[in-house]
């Protein structure tokens, strides 16, 4: 009866995500529920699973999935009821349904991709019924650009058809009313076999679809006979059944088949078809990058005033500090916190040097070449003699706090550094691009020559070890190594300048081996100054 | 091996001395110290090291190949055993030329002229000229005079490959032919097509 004529077989089989089309989404499911068809049990489909989704409901049979499953769309659902079981009777929703279906008209459009005739976007198969007849780009309905199959059955209850210039009368057939010329719009007696004023044959009787222009609206079917309300019950043996009847109320609330007839339908400017529809998306996508950026933009300035704050509880806790320590001997968690908050770059001696505050350019250059001399001295360059760039000048704004130097001003900056630095800092660039500030232990000719007498002194070696090995100063030998890669890139500009050759165990060795350059073994420059001692030429 | 136990208080020339005292002769061959350091066979990136590098390449092969009497050099080599494994690779110290390195090489040598490209048109094979075309000119014409062949044609055949064993025998016919050509231009010997394949007379200079 009525479940047989509304409802659609399907795969159970198949998960049922797989069988969604692609702009449905699944809103709930309950297992152990039965159906009844009208008042009756439907013995077929006892027990199983009920999927609600955004267009459709779903039964997917426990015992014969693949032949006792099937789906109702949401569209002919007219109202729906709740009976909260009593005793042994579980609880129901009850579904009741109406409206013309033809079983064929599902499948009319759905199946292929198919090619809009205005904008050549390639539609694919995968949307619902009321989706899939209009253009997914442009918005042109495809019934009015291309339509292979004019003529056929008879409508589909939720065809979302928009105006499509024909003006729609919504008048159910009947024989009384005027009909609608196909090719003026004229409104003719319905007696008239030719419009009165084109001559067009009037079509006898004119398919709906080009006539209707509201589009829930319900044309009479000639041919329904049946009395009363057809309906279905899903029954829940085991629950559930209050979270269904929401996720149902939910979608049919929702009419998702519908709003894609509501949108092109709304007033006169066609808001989702045709250039400006294009234009408005691509305005909207515009605008929501714009206000999503901004609201970055807000967080990050937010940031900013806490780093102030933190900024001015370390200079407090410094106070406090010196404050509590000033008459007895400082105790160790103190030292340990003042340090870390010079190493970390929080803390420095005076407020930070701004532009309002000296007049001449060049000696606000000085004075920050001044405050930055001593922010490397107290923390960011006393144990290393070697630092790379971004890491000062991301230590000299955490110290500074306030009235960030930007990285221009930074290198104009940089080169003021040997006056004021003791032992004298100065730039170096590697061919790489790496820029670091150094102390002269780390200058090329300095380094090369340490470089060359430990390579003599200890064979040769890898970078690796190089970095863990190798002194600071050949006099004092304190913390020996510094970072692999910084030791690679000084490595590497002393074979630039000939100090050292390489030896690529990677590529040249018999047993074993890499590829070219996996292992790269250090040596001095053993080629400068050799004497040919081989075989004399007799 | 020996070169590691020798360097904590020593120089490195020092180093090197002492281990060419201990290399072994190939078949009479001494190698350069140089031949078991390492970097020796590994391409510089410093381009003024690199130069220093080819330049003993090249008079290490060359020295060889006048030691063997060898005359081709392929890039191949460097890969498969051959003549050239004892100066191409060093197993002790377990390294050898990979034969990017060796291409690069044959290229400055034949940049030099002391190489070509042999058959001609391609780079992976070269013929050596340990002994310059115009030496081997003057070697071939004293030894057509001193074995009184003068004035009577001979044919290439007899000239690589002699009953009695010469400084010209196995030498390849392209480096034959150009030492013809030399002495023709000076008159001393003349090109002479025969039955099957090319001979050549040669002649004392007039007074």
């Amino acid at each position: 009866m009525s479940l047989k004529r509304f409802s659609q077989a399907i795969d159970g089989t198949i998960p049922i995500q797989a069988l969604l089309y692609d702009d449905e989404d699944l809103l709930g499911s309950q297992d152990n529920v039965g159906i009844y068809d009208g008042q009756q049990k439907s013995p077929r489909h006892q027990s199983g699973t009920a999927y609600i989704t955004s267009h459709r409901l779903f039964y997917v049979d426990g015992p014969k999935p693949d032949s006792c499953s099937f789906s109702i769309d949401l569209s002919h659902v007219s109202r729906t009821d709740y009976y909260a079981g009593l005793f042994t009777s579980s609880p129901k929703v009850t579904v009741y349904l109406a409206g013309d279906v033809s079983s064929e008209s599902n499948d009319e459009h759905a199946p292929s991709i198919w090619e809009c005739q205005v904008c050549g976007n390639r539609n694919s198969p995968g949307f619902s019924p009321s989706a899939a007849r209009i253009c997914g780009l442009c918005g042109v309905p495809r019934d009015a650009s291309d339509d292979p199959e004019q003529g056929s059955s008879a409508t589909h209850l939720s065809s979302s058809l928009p105006a499509s210039g024909f003006a729609g009368s919504s008048v159910p057939r009947s024989s009384k009313d005027p009909v609608p010329c196909p090719a003026c719009t004229f409104l003719n007696h319905p007696s008239l076999r030719t419009c009165e004023l084109c001559e067009t044959d009037l079509p006898r009787r004119p398919s709906r679809r080009e006539l209707q222009s509201a589009p829930v609206s319900r044309p009479h079917s000639p041919d329904n006979d049946e009395e009363g309300d057809m309906l279905i019950k899903v029954s829940f043996r085991k629950g559930g059944d209050k979270a269904i009847y929401g996720a149902l109320k939910t979608s049919l609330n929702g009419k998702v088949w519908e709003s894609k007839a509501a949108i092109v339908d709304r007033g006169g400017g066609n808001r989702s078809v045709g250039i400006s529809g294009i234009l408005r998306t691509v305005e909207n996508s515009v605008q929501e990058r714009e206000t999503s950026m901004h609201d970055a933009l807000q967080d990050l300035e937010a940031l900013m005033v806490k780093a102030k704050d933190m900024v001015h509880l370390a200079a407090e806790l410094n106070d406090k500090l010196t404050a509590a320590s000033s008459t007895n001997d400082e105790p160790e968690e103190a030292t340990f916190i003042r340090s870390s908050l010079t190493q970390l770059g929080l803390h420095i001696d005076n407020a930070p040097v701004t532009q309002d505050m000296t007049k001449d350019e060049r000696r606000w250059h000085e004075e920050l070449a001044r405050e930055l001399a001593k922010v490397l001295q107290a923390g960011l360059m006393r144990d290393k003699g070697i630092v790379a760039l971004d890491e000062v000048w991301g230590g000299w704004n955490r110290a500074r706090g306030v009235a960030l130097i930007p990285p221009a001003t930074f290198l104009q900056v940089i080169p003021l550094l040997p006056q004021y630095t003791t032992p004298q800092v100065s730039t170096r660039k590697f061919a790489s691009g790496l820029t670091v500030l150094h102390t002269p232990p780390y200058s090329a000719s300095a380094f090369s020559a340490r470089l060359a007498g430990f390579l003599v002194m200890q064979g040769s070696r890898t970078t690796l070890e190089i970095a863990l090995e190798m002194e600071l100063d050949m006099e004092e030998s304190n913390e020996a190594g510094m970072s692999v890669s910084l030791c690679k890139e000084m490595v590497e500009d002393c074979e630039r300048e000939g100090g050292v050759c390489r030896d690529d165990v990677g590529q040249c060795s018999i047993v074993g081996g890499g590829g070219v350059g996996a292992e790269v073994r250090w040596w001095p420059n053993l080629f400068v100054g050799y004497v040919w001692d081989g075989e004399e030429d007799g | 091996m020996a070169l590691s136990t020798h360097t904590t208080s020593t120089g490195w020339d020092s180093v090197l001395k002492a281990c060419n005292k201990v290399n072994e002769h190939i078949l009479g061959f001494l190698l350069p110290s140089i031949h078991s350091a390492p970097p020796f066979f590994t391409q510089q990136p410093n381009p003024a090291t690199e130069a220093i590098v080819i330049e003993q390449w090249t008079k290490l092969i060359l020295s060889y190949a006048r030691h063997r009497n060898l005359f081709y050099l392929r890039v191949e080599d460097a890969e498969t055993g051959g003549d050239w494994d004892e100066v191409l690779r060093n197993d002790r110290i377990n390294r050898r030329l990979p034969p990017a390195h060796l291409s690069s090489i044959l290229a400055g040598m034949v940049a030099k002229n002391v190489a070509s490209y042999e058959p001609a048109k391609q780079t992976r094979s070269v013929l050596l000229y340990w002994r310059l075309p115009e030496e081997w000119a003057e070697v071939l014409h004293q030894w057509a005079s001193t074995t009184g062949q003068m004035n009577t044609i001979m044919t290439f055949y007899e000239i690589t490959d002699p009953p009695v064993n010469s400084p010209l025998t196995n030498i390849p016919l392209p480096l034959l032919r150009k030492a013809i050509t030399i002495l023709a231009k000076s008159n001393r010997a003349q090109i002479i097509a025969i039955a099957d394949g090319e001979g050549v007379r040669f002649f004392t200079p007039a007074k």
